[in-house]
């Protein structure tokens, strides 16, 4: 019998795919910040040689920098405006019951699932018939309908965790509902909410059918790079995407240290 | 206001309401509503009006270029009798549907590895490098994969080292289920991982004890443990793909071309907003059903086991 041969061949070829599928998923970010240090016009192999070159040529671009500052404003104010919605909603889907509980819930979950082609058309259709359409805030606010399901999301599995018998005590110690939610839960939440503001200012830094859309002349960095990409061969793309990448992935990772999320928290062994 | 004076007030309250609750029959209703109602205005102006909007402006009219409210069948007509139309959804449910296997076939094996092959430090790790790509910078991916398969990009030119002649690796059925794979491959593995992670390691070891070898412990534990998991990964790889729009702009150049590049030719050539509409209606409808289905697949089989044992 050769199983023990037969296993340490098996885990290889696990190890193997796993790694083959992690080489799928990293190759194309290490592409756009490898190639945006090349000094050619054209990305290929054999590298052209290092050179700040179109990181300095990003900076002089006008609409490049104009486009960086919006996405910073309708990113923060996403941020703020869908964590403090994502709570509100979390806490409602905690602590009350009611009819048309599950209705509520949905229509704050179900916008990411909406293809953001569909969306996007949907939400210029309606919203210029309100005069909204081409503004920074109309932009944010559209992102704010999407993001706040995230926001949602990971509050209300923060919630999870807090007792139920800790705002019935704070009533009964005379603490009003308002002051227990501001005394008690809103702390409680504190390291979810930090989350909920990164993630959300990640999936705004991310979005671009709907910024493009709804967003008219105002253009936001995803949108600005998918102008340029419909365009020719632009050597700026990966010096532009590189600060994308880089901000986007730090949003993300800034998220994560604030969430408790892992895989396997339920083992009985943890 | 002062912590000391929502002391009293709360206690003057829950005096009040010992003796019969004279007040308390409305100031219960005060938090929910100032905490939902803005969450409820916000969703409905910005996410279920314009979705509603959408399915009133199918009905609607082009005139001399102006949209107008009327009551017209032929929009819908049209679109769903157009050659082009029932293509491109032929094409839309192909691609989608093969992203969809590939997704959960690729997925299924290494989240198996992830969940029961790594330490949990080496899982958290894994997990946390796989939340990144959800959440970031799709568009940017999809452009550098442009550059890595196109005529003259980096896997060309290593061939070409070797003596083999360029392929054509950009424009076709291959790179489309590469770009559509970059979107799908990261969530469905996650979902496949956090399921696997919760399932219940003796019943493992109880089937091992029995003299289970690990393929039947995959097929007869693991498989059916994660059954809804599975689907939900499958649903949401479905609807990824069919609702995308990068994929099949820069990894085929638009042809052929999917429903949701369909719609935003239509909505630039000649601002035919309705028959626009029409396709995004008619796509909504489809995910629904396709998730109905995938909903009453996982819920259903788990049903008739129950019943089974």
């Amino acid at each position: 019998m050769n199983r023990p041969l037969a296993t340490r061949l098996s885990r290889l070829a696990q190890y193997g795919f796993l790694g083959a599928l992690f080489l799928f998923i990293a190759t194309p970010m290490l592409v756009i910040v490898v190639f945006s240090f090349d000094a050619n016009r054209f990305p290929t192999i054999p590298w052209g040689g290092f050179s700040l070159e179109w990181h300095r040529a990003i900076l002089d671009d006008p609409m490049i920098r104009d486009a960086f500052v919006n996405s910073v404003l309708v990113g923060l104010g996403t941020a703020i405006a869908s964590t403090v919605l994502g709570f509100a909603a979390a806490y409602i889907d905690f602590r009350y019951r009611f009819q048309l509980k599950l209705p509520f819930v949905l229509l704050v979950a179900v916008p990411p699932a909406v293809p953001a082609t569909i969306l996007g058309m949907a939400m210029l259709a309606f919203l210029s018939r309100l005069g909204l359409f081409g503004r920074l805030e109309t932009i944010m606010a559209c992102h704010v309908a999407i993001a706040t399901s995230f926001s949602m999301a990971i509050i209300r599995l923060r919630l999870n965790d807090l007792s139920r018998d800790l705002e019935p005590a704070a009533w009964n110690l005379g603490a009003s509902p308002a002051a227990a939610l501001i005394h008690v839960v809103l702390p409680f939440c504190k390291p979810a909410l930090i989350a909920s503001f990164f993630l959300s200012a990640a999936v705004s830094f991310d979005e671009f059918l709907i910024a493009w859309f709804v967003g008219g002349v105002h253009e936001t960095l995803p949108v600005r790079i998918l102008n340029l990409l419909q365009g020719q061969v632009n050597p700026k793309i990966n010096a532009v995407g590189t600060v994308v990448l880089v901000v986007s992935v730090a949003l993300v990772l800034l998220a994560q240290r604030f969430t408790g999320v892992r895989a396997g928290r339920r083992n009985p062994t943890s | 206001m002062t912590a000391a004076s929502v002391t009293t007030r709360a206690s003057a309250l829950s005096r009040w309401s010992w003796l019969g609750r004279p007040r308390m029959a409305g100031s219960p209703a005060v938090l929910p509503a100032v905490l939902g109602l803005p969450v409820l205005l916000w969703q409905a102006v910005f996410f279920a009006a314009p979705l509603v909007f959408l399915v009133v402006v199918t009905f609607w009219q082009v005139k001399a270029f102006r949209l107008e409210p009327a009551f017209v069948l032929d929009n819908w007509s049209r679109i769903l009798f157009s050659a082009t139309f029932q293509r491109a959804l032929v094409h839309t449910f192909a691609v989608a549907g093969t992203t969809t296997v590939l997704a959960v076939a690729l997925a299924f094996p290494a989240a198996y590895t992830i969940a029961f092959r790594l330490s949990p430090r080496m899982r958290d790790l894994v997990v946390a490098f796989l939340v990144v790509p959800v959440f970031s910078s799709y568009m940017l991916r999809i452009y550098a994969w442009q550059i890595v398969l196109s005529p003259e990009g980096m896997i060309n030119a290593l061939l070409g080292l070797t003596g083999v002649g360029p392929l054509p690796l950009l424009g076709g059925a291959f790179s489309l289920q590469v770009g559509l794979l970059t979107l799908t491959l990261p969530i469905a593995v996650l979902i496949l991982v956090f399921a696997m992670a919760g399932i219940d390691r003796t019943l493992i070891e109880a089937a091992e004890n029995l003299g289970c070898r690990r393929a039947r412990v995959i097929m007869h534990v693991i498989a059916p443990s994660v059954r809804p998991a599975i689907m939900l990964s499958a649903t949401t790889s479905f609807l990824l793909a069919f609702g995308d729009y990068v994929s099949p702009l820069f990894m085929t150049g638009s042809k052929p071309p999917t429903l949701s590049i369909l719609i935003v030719d239509t909505v630039k050539s000649g601002s035919q907003w309705p028959r626009a509409s029409v396709i995004g209606v008619a796509m909504l409808v489809m995910l629904a059903l396709v998730l109905g289905i995938g909903q009453w697949l996982s819920s259903g089989r788990t049903a008739r086991r129950g019943a089974a044992r």
